[in-house]
């Protein structure tokens, strides 16, 4: 669905917030010293698109949707970098008051497992009043404003297929996977947000739950404009909702494009080893290969040089250290120094040229093998 | 060889927001696994499967129904000598994290059913010399793909998930077992990983003769664990549709089925979808009815007969697998590779 999709069809994406993280690094705090969890990453999110990034446990994904919000908690830290959002400007640096409006009226995140995030003793309708009082509802106003929130989120939630007045009646225990899985990206939708994290939005579904919620994430993102991200272990949910995609793995970009083309002709070794030992319902069971090693931790990602070397089957000695070459041809870009070989090898017009930190961005122009 | 015929189970809820009431777990299922052979049951979460798995493994009495090992039927045997039976099933469930206990090393794990099948084999007059346990230890997580020498002495937080789930099948393998029942087993294990536990599964299959039952949500593993295997495809209690895993994946007959297919993620760029893909009319939860099918209120192809008649499993329509459906027609749902030129 995502790569048939035309990307200008809705009037309100225009004013959709475009998204653009450059340089962030995160580290954390342990009795080793401070460890990166994410490093040196640059992604924009176009305004009106969907993002899906995708990586292991480890990659780093999750502190990557969490530094949108500026919450990324110690003993973690971003140690550099920039996230500008359009008309919210550096997310990095906002703090107290102003982080605290941006998160909901500028950012919605639906958290990680947001089947659990409800609070098991109120209702739902409780919580989102207890979420308008937080944004300095029912105080200045009168109550007139928490009963347009009350409004907006019955909408929502009808919009999703539920019962909406019946859901916020009701406690987390008495709705299935699928409505709570709803009434997490109601709760993150209801302030008007316009940029929307979704961390693993449809882990612990079932199969028709998932399509269904993925179908809601897709429509609700045209309908309200949004620029999204979504974080996902799982490629097939990225190949679903997402526009764009970018592959995370020891902490960094390895990989990132159109969805369609990065899944049709990955690149990167990680990306081509990840696809490959996804076993599918058709075509040889046989072709599929189980990627060697494991992925690795903070502690073991290697500081240097390349850092899916030790399960890489085109290891070179080039690989061990120094900065990896940022390769970017078309819309795309691979983080690796045998796509650049190999780019090299079938004689393109190469304009190399050192940018930052000695990492060497060639481009390709548009011709593609 | 083991089989169920008619295995029902009722849990009764009490209290609760949905009142005192009988949930059907299990509607009278048939399944036969052969030795070395492989089972998949697919479904929805609450659809029954994993009851199923933990009755075969003896962890769940059932209510009607018999399942009989090796001719045996286990109804005709008390408690105490069924033990012997249920133990050649072993269980392995979705969470490697919390299966094996935090303050033992790998060593300890294992070593305490091994010291256990020590006794059993000298009771039997095949005793094994002391070192046997140390050894068979060894053994078997190498079989499983793990080093010995550095996991023994670890404790299970020092390992990654997907060795966790090795050391857990090394453990259900100390007692010989026939059965591997594996439910969900790859589910909380990273993507790059899971391909070696389903090799490694198979490779069991293979090599050990041992019988994989596979339950999980992610048909396209059942097909890993074995092309040859059989596909249990099971809704609200009933098995719907069964048959050889090929089959039942390319052509599948009930409704439920192609949902369940349909709803399976297309790797767009990679794949093109099925050309005739089926969304149920209504979700899961609104459909907690009793009469005719159960899939009918769900089902965009229900007649008037569906909402009053339940179907049984059976090859009307002359279908290669059997099914439980009044209207079976064969449709293409899943994905196909896109052709490389």
């Amino acid at each position: 669905m995502a790569a048939e999709q035309s990307s200008e069809q809705s009037s309100d994406r225009s004013s959709a917030p475009g998204v653009r993280i450059r340089g962030l690094s995160v580290v954390y705090r342990t009795g080793a010293g401070e460890l990166p969890a994410v490093s040196g990453i640059d992604l924009d999110l176009p305004p009106g698109t969907i993002t899906g990034v995708v990586g292991e446990s480890g990659s780093g994904k999750s502190t990557l949707a969490l530094s949108l919000l500026n919450a990324v908690q110690p003993p973690g830290r971003i140690a550099a970098g920039s996230v500008e959002i359009d008309g919210l400007g550096d997310v990095a640096a906002l703090h107290g008051d102003g982080l605290r409006r941006a998160r909901g009226r500028h950012i919605g995140y639906v958290f990680q497992a947001a089947q659990n995030s409800l609070n098991p003793l109120k209702t739902v309708g409780g919580q989102l009043l207890d979420l308008g009082r937080s944004h300095g509802m029912g105080r200045s106003h009168g109550p007139d404003d928490l009963r347009g929130l009350v409004r907006e989120a019955r909408g929502l939630l009808d919009r999703m297929g539920l019962d909406g007045a019946r859901v916020l009646d009701s406690y987390q225990h008495e709705l299935s996977g699928g409505m709570r899985q709803r009434v997490g990206i109601m709760l993150a939708l209801v302030l008007n947000a316009r940029v929307v994290v979704l961390d693993e939005p449809t882990t612990a579904l079932d199969m028709i739950t998932q399509a269904t919620i993925l179908r809601i994430i897709r429509e609700v993102h045209e309908e309200r404009g949004l620029t999204t991200l979504v974080i996902t272990h799982d490629l097939g949910v990225v190949a679903e909702v997402a526009d764009n995609l970018a592959v995370m793995y020891g902490g960094r970009l390895v990989e990132q494009g159109p969805t369609g083309e990065v899944l049709g002709d990955p690149r990167h070794p990680y990306t081509r080893g990840l696809l490959a030992a996804i076993p599918r319902l058709a075509g040889d069971i046989g072709e599929a290969r189980a990627l060697p090693g494991r992925p690795p931790t903070l502690d073991s990602v290697p500081a240097d040089g390349c850092v899916f070397r030790e399960r890489c089957a085109l290891r070179m000695e080039v690989c061990e250290t120094g900065r990896v070459p940022v390769v970017s041809w078309g819309s795309r870009t691979a983080v690796c120094h045998a796509v650049q070989g190999a780019r090299e090898d079938v004689k393109q017009t190469v304009t190399a040229g050192t940018v930052t930190a000695g990492t060497a961005i060639a481009d390709m122009g548009e011709e593609q093998a | 060889m083991i089989t169920g015929t008619g295995i029902t189970k009722t849990f009764s809820r009490r209290g609760g927001v949905l009142g005192g009431r009988e949930v059907p777990a299990l509607r009278g299922v048939d399944f036969a696994i052969e030795k070395g052979g492989a089972a998949s049951f697919i479904g929805e979460s609450g659809c029954g499967k994993t009851t199923l798995g933990r009755i075969l493994a003896g962890l769940e009495s059932h209510d009607s129904g018999e399942i009989t090992i090796d001719g045996v039927p286990m109804s005709s045997l008390t408690p105490r000598r069924r033990q012997p039976y249920f133990r050649r099933v072993q269980l392995v469930h979705q969470d490697p994290y919390s299966a094996l206990n935090p303050t033992r090393t790998i060593h300890q794990t294992l070593s305490a059913p091994l010291s256990l099948r020590a006794r059993q084999m000298e009771r039997a007059g095949t005793g094994r010399p002391r070192s046997w346990i140390g050894e068979r230890a060894e053994e078997l997580l190498s079989l499983v793909g793990l080093d010995p020498g550095y996991v023994l002495p670890r404790y299970p937080h020092q390992l990654s998930g997907g060795m966790r789930q090795r050391v857990v099948i090394a453990r259900a393998l100390t007692v010989d077992p026939e059965v591997l029942v594996a439910d969900e087993a790859v589910s909380m294990i990273d993507v790059s990983l899971r391909l070696g536990i389903l090799a490694l599964l198979k490779d069991l299959r293979d090599r050990l003769g041992v019988s994989v039952l596979f339950i999980t949500h992610d048909v396209a593993t059942a097909r890993y664990i074995g092309t040859d295997g059989e596909l249990y495809v099971i809704y609200r209690g009933q098995v719907v549709e069964r048959g050889p895993v090929e089959t039942v994946i390319s052509a599948p007959v009930h409704p439920y089925t192609q949902a369940l297919l349909s709803a399976i993620p297309v790797l767009h760029g990679l794949e093109t979808p099925g050309e005739q893909r089926v969304v149920p009319t209504e979700a899961l939860d609104a459909s907690r009815h009793d009469r005719g099918c159960l899939f009918a209120p769900r089902c965009p192809f229900r007649t008037a007969r569906c909402e009053s008649e339940r179907p049984v499993l059976g090859h009307d329509g002359g279908t290669p697998q059997e099914h439980a459906c009044f209207h079976p027609e064969a449709r293409t749902v899943v994905a196909v590779p896109v052709s490389h030129s």
